[in-house]
């Protein structure tokens, strides 16, 4: 058989091959140079893969019914008279004098192309006669800054979205930094737009509420982890490259709380040390740095013990956008934090608009009904309303996701969208506050398979990566300019008006002077006399 | 442990299921599915490949249905390619047997080929272009998916009625060769494109058989094209170029420089390895696929580098479309023209749009200029192996940085993408970052560094390997695609984050 033919030899090798790789569905995962090796089965197309998320669902439910008899139980606790001398709330350090950037008014021109490529309008379902989100968009017509709170889970981790969403309003509205960054997070995470190394701190997160020691409980931020230091914690926030707006930025506000007093040091750019010696007080407290360019923030604790909460990278004007993500969290999480806590942060930072980007890890395949969601999304709302009053509240629609199905193994539509999108407008009619359709953004976009085709989200077919948040991004930033480019429309045409108008009436007077003029002139040569006819300069 | 053969009730459908066309997962030459069907597919193919007629009828059977798993509906516009230029292929011959040149029916094949390329390439643009004009909505049209492998059928069939009008083969007496020809399952969805009048004799042999010496030969092309096409170029792309590409790694000169060195890589490992794929299986049921490539970075000039990248594109496009121009024989100032002209249709079939038509230009004006340098410089050579080694190391430097910039344009989004990673380069490069972004992309630069050493290595190294391959016998050969393939399934493992079910780069086209 030497010469011969091996064909034989080709059907007998696929044969073991494929007796070789199903049996490598054996080796169970393992651990190789610190490399996780998966188990590897490919079989599994013929297998049913059902994850149990009903099980998770369930806890997450529990969890949440728990947070909210906890949240009736706070609000009646009354809050004490404030003494008439407290120590101060902001320790300024005026490192430099920022630069204000100068910019041409806003014009509607600069903003056609965006508005004009708008596929889903924000709905706004506010009953004042001036709506909140009103005001947020005759802020950003006027020129003047706005914040964004933008709350979400694990779909924007690691600036997914808000990053874009960021960096293109600041393009167009000015404004500089990264807006948010924790001090420290309780396990690794990666922010290509912010670097963060910190050291020596005890972090907790608010979705671990077992772990949480009893006496802060009630000091969590939405952002949703807090950091406990002693003498030698210390963070280091730097800026990054990523996109053009958040390489410096010209403001940074600590964000603390201190019991008693304490002292701790920051360090500018690497190499300007300042003390700040911190009195004990029971609210939330601010270290401002300003300086004319902000490259790296550290923070140090000398002495004492300091609860820290992170840090704000900002502008001295235009638009500042914080990401709160927090993993897992289907926005049960803001029960969590401090109602207090937030408000005084409110106070302190001024946000205009709130988004609640949630819903992704709720839905079941082809459940159509979410009424208990919905009051649980009402019940997010109205916290929301109480911690950050007069702010614009934009509740997100669900994200399109497809899931394998169990009978072919192929991916299909997980056939809840549009039921939980439906849901979560209802809530937001309810409780009138805004809503955004961005399954609709995304059929616009052509949907989750294009999404996956085009490299824009995961295999999975349910998370979108940065390519896929700068879509959607993009389609809700035209959903905010398109307001302000109409608004500036009506503004400048009402100046044209005006000015059309005020011309209209000069030539109307020059006409009737030069009329007068000739009367007069007639009137001299009538009369025979010598009349100097008055020196105007009529064109 | 019996959890792996633990299947529930669901089977039988899901089995059905899987064989139903899915347009989320395409069938490759490197899918599970594929595996399992080359298996049922062997098992018939020991039985009928004694007999001639039967072998083709069963090859086309699978290859279709292999078709179908890859485009679905589609399958009937390879049908009916095929079924038109049989019936022109014989008019043309008729019509040169009558004394004519059959112009007429040549032209016609062309046209109806042609417009089925234009209509899948660039309908799209078009509804764009309308709509940005008119204003959105004035043609509603769903986006056109481009049947996979859609350019290599129907070049091959204009192929075939060119040559047959030349006289240079006899038209095909079955309709089944002629489909066996178009659709014959490993080149089915990246070529190489075949030439009919090398090709035929082996479809219409009486007896077909595989050597060890091919077995061995084909195992170390399938491992090899896998190692490079599944494993390379996808935890490359996902791991650095596509995350610099996109800016996620900063503007720095270096990350830009490395992105475009890195997707001259990918790109490479991506075709060639899949090309392996498809030689070594065509090679395991006795067909000879010709050559698609021969490390063409090794290049010295910019001839050799299109004699040793994608080599049945350009021998097409020399044949087909410069010569058709006429090539070198209406002067010296046609000729350049003509070489530009192809390259730059050439770029336009990878897509239409602006950086397509600039990385054809680019390649038409270097090798225009490079046939004048030939005539004028006393001693130029076109190939590195006839040049001293100093010049071809130099001249191997420059044509390797003229291509891979070259794909810079072939990969970016647009002209704005190409004119921001050149202006990082130019002004933003600092060596202090080099190496922190080394270490923070150590893996993704160790498979950069691995895979151009690879392609570095001499045919004889080639040779060897494949000798060697053939020598470990049954067992080891069992070892070497076990290993492969799990090599394979892990990276995607590893990887699935973003990468998903993954076709080849340049399915696209």
């Amino acid at each position: 058989m030497k010469r011969g033919d091996s064909t034989p030899r080709v059907v007998g090798l696929t044969l073991a091959v494929i007796v070789g790789v199903v049996a490598l569905g054996f080796v169970p995962q393992f651990e190789l140079f610190g490399m996780q090796i998966k188990r590897v089965d490919i079989l599994a197309d013929l297998r049913d893969n059902r994850v149990d998320e009903a099980v998770e669902y369930e806890a997450n439910i529990e969890r949440l019914e728990e947070q909210l008899a906890a949240i009736v139980a706070r609000d009646t606790i009354v809050e004490v008279d404030t003494l008439p001398e407290l120590p101060p709330v902001r320790y300024e350090w005026i490192a430099g004098q920022a630069r204000r950037e100068v910019r041409e008014s806003l014009r509607s021109d600069d903003l056609r192309g965006v508005a004009e490529s708008m596929s889903v309008a924000v709905e706004d379902f506010d009953t004042l006669e001036v709506t909140r989100f009103d005001n947020f968009i005759d802020k950003l017509v006027s020129g003047d800054g706005v914040r964004i709170a933008f709350m979400g889970d694990s779909f924007i981790e690691g600036d997914i979205l808000t990053s874009d969403l960021r960096a293109e309003l600041q393009h167009l509205f000015g404004g500089r930094g990264v807006g948010f960054v924790a001090c420290d997070i309780p396990f690794t995470t990666v922010r290509k737009t912010v670097k963060r190394s910190s050291s020596g701190w005890s972090a907790y997160s608010v979705m671990k509420p077992k772990s949480i020691p009893q006496n802060i409980k009630d000091k969590f931020f939405i952002s949703g982890y807090v950091a406990i230091g002693e003498s030698g914690a210390t963070t280091t926030w730097r800026t990054t490259d990523a996109f053009a707006t958040i390489d410096s930025c010209t403001r940074a506000r600590v964000l603390l709380y201190s019991r008693d007093t304490a002292t701790v040091e920051l360090c500018l750019n690497d190499t300007i040390p300042h003390d700040i010696k911190i009195v004990g007080d029971s609210r939330l407290r601010e270290l401002y740095v300003e300086a004319e360019s902000i490259n790296s923030l550290g923070i140090k604790v000398v002495d004492g013990k300091v609860l820290c909460y992170g840090v704000s990278l900002e502008g001295n004007d235009g638009v500042t956008v914080d990401n709160f993500s927090v993993r897992s969290n289907n926005g049960h999480a803001i029960f969590g934090t401090g109602a207090a806590i937030n408000r005084e942060a409110h106070d302190m930072l001024g946000y205009d608009l709130v988004v609640l980007q949630y819903g992704l890890n709720i839905m079941q395949k082809g459940q159509r009904g979410y009424s208990n969601y919905r009051k649980q999304l009402c019940n997010m709302i109205t916290y929301a309303e109480r911690c950050f009053p007069g702010a614009a509240i934009l509740v997100l629609g669900v994200s399109d996701r497809w899931v394998k199905s169990e009978e072919t193994a192929k991916y299909e539509p997980i056939g809840s969208v549009d039921a939980l999108t439906a849901y979560q407008r209802a809530a937001a009619d309810s409780t009138n506050v805004c809503f955004w359709n961005t399954y609709e953004a995304m059929t616009a976009l052509g949907g989750m398979p294009t999404f996956v085709a085009k490299g824009w989200a995961a295999g999975d077919y349910t998370h979108i990566n940065f390519a896929g948040g700068r879509r959607i991004a993009n389609s809700l930033v035209a959903a905010i300019v398109e307001p302000v480019y109409q608004r500036l429309k009506i503004r400048e045409q009402e100046a044209q008006r005006i000015e059309d108008e005020v011309r209209r009436r000069m030539i109307k007077a020059e006409h009737s002077m030069q009329l007068q003029i000739g009367e007069v002139k007639l009137r001299a040569e009538g009369s025979g006399a010598e009349v100097d006819t008055p020196q105007l300069d009529v064109e | 442990m019996e959890a792996l053969f633990k299947f529930d009730d669901t089977l039988w459908q899901r089995v059905v299921s899987l064989l139903e066309y899915d347009p989320t997962s395409p069938l490759t030459l490197t899918t599970g599915f594929f595996l399992f069907a080359f298996l049922v597919f062997g098992i018939g193919y020991l039985v009928v490949r004694g007999c001639t007629y039967l072998r083709v009828l069963y090859v086309v059977l699978f290859s279709l249905y292999f078709y179908y798993k890859l485009s679905g509906i589609y399958v009937l516009l390879l049908l009916g390619v095929a079924l038109s230029d049989y019936v022109i292929g014989w008019l043309v011959y008729l019509r040169r047997r009558g004394g004519g040149r059959g112009r007429g029916w040549v032209a016609l094949s062309v046209v109806i080929n042609v417009s089925i390329l234009l209509y899948f390439k660039a309908t799209d643009l078009f509804v764009d272009v309308v709509n940005n004009i008119y204003g959105s909505g004035t043609l509603d049209w769903e986006s056109v998916v481009v049947p996979a492998g859609v350019s290599f059928f129907v070049f091959q069939s204009i192929a075939y009625v060119v040559d047959i009008s030349r006289g240079e083969i006899k038209p095909l007496k079955r309709l089944t060769s002629y489909l066996f020809l178009l659709s014959f399952f490993p080149k089915m969805f990246l070529g190489p494109l075949v030439k009919a009048r090398e090709f035929i004799p082996q479809i219409e042999a009486s007896k077909v058989s595989v050597k060890r010496e091919d077995l061995g030969r084909a195992v170390s092309l399938v491992a090899g094209g896998m190692i490079k096409y599944a494993v390379i170029s996808k935890a490359l792309g996902v791991l650095f170029v596509a995350p610099a590409f996109a800016g996620e790694l900063g503007d720095g000169g270096f990350v830009a420089l490395m992105a475009i060195y890195g997707f001259t890589l990918q790109i490479y490992c991506d075709f060639s390895g899949y090309s392996d794929i498809a030689q070594g299986v065509a090679l395991m049921l006795g067909f000879r696929l010709p050559d698609n490539f021969d490390a063409p970075y090794q290049s010295a000039t910019i001839t050799e580098f299109w004699r040793r990248w994608h080599i049945s594109l350009s021998t097409w496009l020399k044949e087909y479309l410069y010569i058709s121009l006429g090539g070198n024989r209406k002067g010296s100032f046609r000729t350049y023209l003509n070489l530009f002209l192809t390259m730059l249709l050439g770029g336009l079939w990878h897509g239409v749009g602006v950086t397509f038509v600039a990385w054809g230009a680019l390649h038409g004006v270097a090798l225009a200029l490079h046939k004048i340098w030939m005539r004028i410089v006393p001693g130029a050579k076109a190939m590195g192996r006839d040049m001293s080694l100093l010049r071809r190391g130099l001249a191997t430097v420059l044509t390797f940085n003229l291509v891979a910039f070259g794909w810079l344009l072939f990969t970016a989004e647009d002209m704005n993408v190409v004119e921001d990673m050149l202006l990082s380069i130019v002004n933003n490069f600092s060596t202090e970052d080099v190496w922190a972004i080394v270490e923070a992309n150590s893996v993704a630069f160790g498979l950069m560094l691995f895979g151009y050493l690879l392609h570095a290595l001499p045919r004889s190294a080639d040779d060897a390997l494949r000798r060697a391959v053939t020598r470990i016998g049954f067992v080891g050969q069992w070892v070497v695609l076990v290993v492969t393939i799990w090599l394979v399934m892990e990276c995607g493992a590893l990887l699935s984050d973003g990468s998903g079910a993954g076709l080849p780069m340049y399915a696209a086209f």
